[in-house]
């Protein structure tokens, strides 16, 4: 059984999709997160000088996606065939821009912009993807196939980032709001979110 | 024999790495070119509103990098073990903040702010780069193992569509990468393709 490090700070940010995909596997890892003082020391010691990073079987991984990548084909969540797995792969990059585009709008310091940003996310950006995505989705809950994939937990893990700003954003969508309710209730997963940190973002 | 379908516009862009993997494969596939007037009757019909697509056993798939991932599983070029995949995973993605750089540089219309953006790449973010994939390489020019993988094939698409922006030697000084270039440009299917391959402004 190999032995898992996951090294990110101490926020969800880009490391938690891994940490869901370890839970909802049921796969015991070390959750190391450092301080930001901390960080200049261990920067060059990454491949990419980033983290998230991965140290299993005496190799380190970067790049978050790779990584999540990495640990739903550990925990059998990719997808069963190569293109169930290219459809996963489609729906989460298709994701990729608007995550950024939120991420942006949270980090922004001015007030003013932000209240802008906020707006125009939450007026263009986002109901024309959930729209989208609801359409991707099958009524029977999941984006892949008849069963939980990667996709899944993704889709449940950039909503939950983006319904702390707005709360209602799935009202309306049956399909995407069983994908949330059947991911919150992989016992993995409902275990996590009761005892992972608390944490701002 | 699943039939593939590949629709993009008469370009390399964002196709490239993709049409490189089926010649490197061997792998036949019907590589359509669409004009820019007939892209708006063909949009709504795409998964995400935008290309490549590929059309395979009766789905259609969307982003190139999943498609580029799922032609390289089908060719046996992913990687051998599930660690080397996600090594290449991780060097194919670590290449994208570049591309985006690259991309945005090309896109400014403003000529002083295009400047500026021109020299910042080829002065910080490319050699930065190319230091960091020097290392990530090994010595037989292969980014993961010890045969061609898809990381290699988008590496070289990349370093082509640099050098068609930023003319000159950025690989001088990096044996590991300038072998990684020669072991896909050895790939019979690969410079076959680059030789037959239609001429495009991008």
């Amino acid at each position: 059984m190999p032995a898992y490090k996951l090294t990110y700070f101490n926020v969800r940010g880009r490391g938690e999709l891994i940490r869901l995909l370890f839970a909802a596997g049921e796969i015991p890892y070390e959750d190391v997160r450092i301080e930001s003082d901390n960080w200049p020391e261990l920067k060059p010691k990454t491949p990419m000088g980033q983290v998230p990073i991965l140290e299993v079987d005496g190799e380190v991984i970067c790049q978050s996606m790779a990584i999540a990548r990495f640990v739903a084909r550990e925990a059998g969540l990719l997808g069963k065939t190569h293109l169930d797995q290219a459809r996963a792969d489609m729906l989460l990059d298709g994701g990729i821009d608007v995550g950024k585009l939120f991420e942006e709008m949270v980090m922004e310091k001015d007030a003013s912009k932000k209240a802008e940003k906020k707006k125009e996310f939450g007026e263009k950006t986002l109901p024309p993807f959930l729209a989208l995505y609801e359409g991707f989705a099958g009524d029977n809950g999941y984006f892949v196939g008849y069963s939980l994939t990667w996709s899944d937990i993704a889709f449940f893990n950039m909503m939950d980032f983006i319904t702390a700003e707005f709360p209602s954003a799935l009202d309306g969508y049956c399909n995407l709001t069983k994908v949330i309710k059947i991911v919150k209730r992989v016992p993995g997963i409902a275990k996590w979110l009761k005892e992972r940190p608390i944490t701002d973002n | 024999m699943p039939a593939y379908k590949l629709t993009y516009f008469n370009a390399r862009g964002r196709a490239e790495p993709i049409r490189l993997l089926f010649a490197a494969a061997g792998i036949k596939y019907e590589d359509a070119r669409i004009e820019g007037a007939d892209w708006p009757a063909l949009k709504p019909k795409t998964p995400m509103g935008y290309l490549p697509i590929l059309e395979v056993d009766g789905t259609t798939l969307c982003e190139s990098t999943a498609i580029a991932r799922f032609v390289a599983k089908r060719a046996g070029l992913v990687g051998k073990d599930d660690l080397q995949q996600a090594k290449a995973d991780m060097i194919v993605d670590g290449m994208k903040d570049i591309l985006k750089k690259l991309i945005l540089m090309v896109l400014e219309k403003d000529e002083i702010k295009k400047e500026e953006l021109k020299t910042d790449i080829s002065e910080k973010t490319l050699p930065e780069f190319l230091s960091k994939y020097e290392n990530l390489a090994n010595p037989s020019g292969f980014f993961v193992g010890d045969s061609l993988s898809w990381v290699d094939v988008t590496f070289y698409n990349l370093i082509e569509r640099v050098r068609a922006m930023f003319p000159g030697d950025h690989l001088k000084g990096k044996p590991n990468l300038v072998k990684v270039m020669a072991n896909v440009k050895a790939n019979p299917g690969i410079a076959k393709w680059v030789k037959e391959r239609p001429e495009s402004a991008f």
